[in-house]
């Protein structure tokens, strides 16, 4: 027990490590990267991401995957713009509105995939198609501009660099490691990953945690499109289209396994920063966009890889 | 060993990076550099020729004129990518750019980014997509449209085409982007045209302005309407993928395929009729307008007048 906490902390001192000499290598490169402008950038850029990389991270602890969440940022979003925009309502509404619908789509993947016994993969898959054509009917393909009440939610607050929303996402980062590492759900997540069959013997109601999990990514994803759209001023149907690779190559950078039994949100987080830097870094060091394509691809692959081999040793 | 494998993996990766970036000095900080402005220009897919043309129409006027001003160009993976656009223009401000010339991914999800650059002192030029009117109102944002009037454009090569056609037949409209003001100005053009010449518009299917994508809406409309006489694309990178759904299903001789953009890749389909005609809206020439207006609004301090762009129809 005490080697894995030491193990895990080393784990969080590498990713530190990655994420500081990305800074300093970008600092080097390109003169006022390291500027509280371009940090205060990447740092609200990311609140969606790292909410959904939270409840991703939950969910691939038990060895299930989504695939859908780029999708339901869109549809949630679309579900904020036709509520805001065509139905008037205040934004609280509107939040509860788009948790609602994650929560609910999230739940439907869930109960396929864990109740007919469907890999999460497949289910989600579908999931990503309906939820995407659902989004377009609801928005009759077109953007709705919603405005300054939703803006201010992914603007600076003034004489901090951060925005209220990425405030809100490190609190869900905080909480999602709380709920993995000190509750009981939290426990039976990482033991239904780790091994199923010794989970049901030792009288888990694995499907349970299953559920849970694909269900809290959902209204996780729900809060996510809502800061999607402040970052926008809009709702658009084709928000988040590729968002979920973005969103599993942040994951697995911070070490969680795709086979489940393991993972950590504070790891996810340090994965999303990673992500998130190399990617501001390379547009202000003038790398072209093919360019910037190999590198992050190379670097998740190299992640993980390293990672691999820390492990095997 | 692990942890050495581990240090080792990362030293390669950050080698790779940088030799991959180039290893791009800073900046030089002789005064002269300083005192060129910083422009930057944010376009769409540079997967698509269009965007491509642009870039290098961009940076061969900043070649030319390198004394005058400083030139970043970006583009996003696919036309779709909205939030990272608005994180290029994001980038573009944190970088201290003076002025953004954009070529918006949609019309008004854009708006409220480039309105938070203005309110840090960035000039804004708006190129190619205009920005949604309405929107730029409410949001109070200042920026000046170059580019061109793509619905008449548009309504001009659905005449060329209407020419080999008659009253009646049957033609689809494969559009754009449904979320962007050109995607839905070229669909309104060719509407116009069609509905002029009498033709029946039988399907009107997106093809996100993708090849992939309108490859396969194509072989569909081809396969649901056998009758089908025409297929209209709201750009040649969809007409290139139409045009290989028409020859797949062998049907060169019966269905007409036009585009617009008239990117470099689709001279030979216009030389041997696979293409009846296309739009030419000088893409080169279109971010240097944009460029050379933000220069003269830098200088002056005067937000500059809209100006439209000239649309050559091309065909064979």
């Amino acid at each position: 027990m005490f080697g894995l906490k030491r193990g895990s902390a080393a784990d969080l001192l590498v990713l530190l490590a990655v994420w500081a000499g990305l800074l300093l290598l970008f600092g080097q490169l390109s003169a006022g990267f390291l500027s509280p402008a371009t940090l205060g950038s990447v740092a609200n850029r990311i609140p969606a991401l790292l909410l959904v990389a939270t409840g991703m991270t939950l969910l691939m602890v038990t060895g299930g995957i989504d695939l859908s969440v780029g999708s339901l940022v869109g549809f949630c979003g679309t579900v904020v713009g036709v509520v805001m925009v065509d139905w008037g309502w205040t934004l609280p509404a509107a939040v509860a509105c788009s948790i609602a619908v994650g929560l609910l789509l999230g739940s439907v993947s869930g109960l396929v995939s864990v109740k007919l016994r469907l890999p999460s993969f497949i289910v989600t898959l579908g999931m990503l198609e309906v939820a995407r054509g659902l989004a377009f009917l609801a928005a009759h393909s077109r953007t709705k501009y919603i405005g300054d009440t939703i803006e201010s939610l992914g603007t600076p607050i003034a004489g901090l660099v951060v925005s209220p929303a990425f405030l809100c996402a490190l609190l869900a980062v905080a909480l999602g490691q709380a709920l993995l590492s000190y509750t009981v759900l939290g426990r039976q997540l990482v033991a239904v990953g780790a091994n199923i069959e010794a989970a049901r013997i030792s009288g888990i109601a694995v499907d349970r945690p299953r559920i849970a999990a694909h269900a809290l990514l959902g209204a996780l994803t729900g809060v996510a499109a809502v800061f999607n759209c402040s970052r926008l001023g809009s709702a658009d149907p084709n928000a988040g289209v590729g968002f979920e690779l973005s969103v599993i190559a942040a994951v697995v950078v911070g070490g969680t396994s795709l086979l489940g039994g393991r993972g950590s949100v504070a790891k996810s987080f340090l994965g999303v920063l990673i992500v998130a830097t190399l990617e501001a870094g390379l547009v202000q060091a003038g790398a072209s966009e093919p360019l910037k394509r190999v590198v992050t691809g190379v670097v998740i692959v190299v992640a993980v890889l390293a990672d691999t081999w820390r492990r095997r040793d | 060993m692990g942890t050495g494998m581990r240090a080792i993996v990362v030293g390669v990766t950050f080698g790779m990076l940088l030799t991959l970036v180039g290893c791009k000095p800073a900046a030089p900080s002789g005064p002269a550099a300083d005192a060129r402005p910083k422009v930057a220009l944010i376009m769409k897919s540079l997967a698509n020729d269009f965007f491509a043309t642009m870039a290098e129409g961009a940076q061969q006027h900043q070649a030319t004129h390198a004394a005058d001003y400083e030139l970043l160009v970006s583009g996003i993976k696919n036309e779709t990518d909205i939030g990272e656009q608005v994180n290029l223009v994001e980038q573009a401000v944190a970088q201290g750019a003076r002025a953004i010339i954009v070529a918006p991914a949609d019309s008004k999800a854009l708006v409220p980014a480039l309105r938070r650059a203005q309110s840090q002192g960035v000039l804004i030029v708006n190129i190619d997509n205009r920005l949604d009117a309405d929107v730029v109102r409410q949001a109070g944002l200042q920026a000046a449209f170059v580019g061109p009037d793509n619905r008449d454009g548009a309504r001009r090569v659905g005449e060329a085409l209407a020419a080999q056609l008659k009253a009646g037949d049957e033609v689809a409209i494969i559009e754009g982007v449904t979320t962007t003001f050109n995607g839905q100005q070229r669909r309104a053009g060719f509407e116009d045209a069609m509905k002029a010449a009498g033709a029946s518009i039988v399907a009107i299917q997106s093809g996100e302005w993708e090849m992939d994508k309108a490859n396969s809406v194509a072989a569909n409309l081809l396969s649901s309407h056998p009758k089908l006489r025409a297929l209209l694309c709201a750009n040649d990178n969809m007409a290139l993928g139409a045009a290989a759904a028409v020859a797949a299903a062998g049907k060169s001789k019966g269905v007409m395929v036009v585009g617009f953009d008239n990117i470099a890749a689709i001279k030979s389909l216009l030389a041997d009729g696979r293409l009846v005609a296309s739009a030419d809206q000088h893409a080169d020439r279109l971010a240097v307008e944009g460029i050379e207006l933000a220069l003269a609004s830098l200088k002056s301090g005067q937000p500059g007048a809209d100006r439209a762009t000239p649309v050559d129809v091309v065909t064979r």
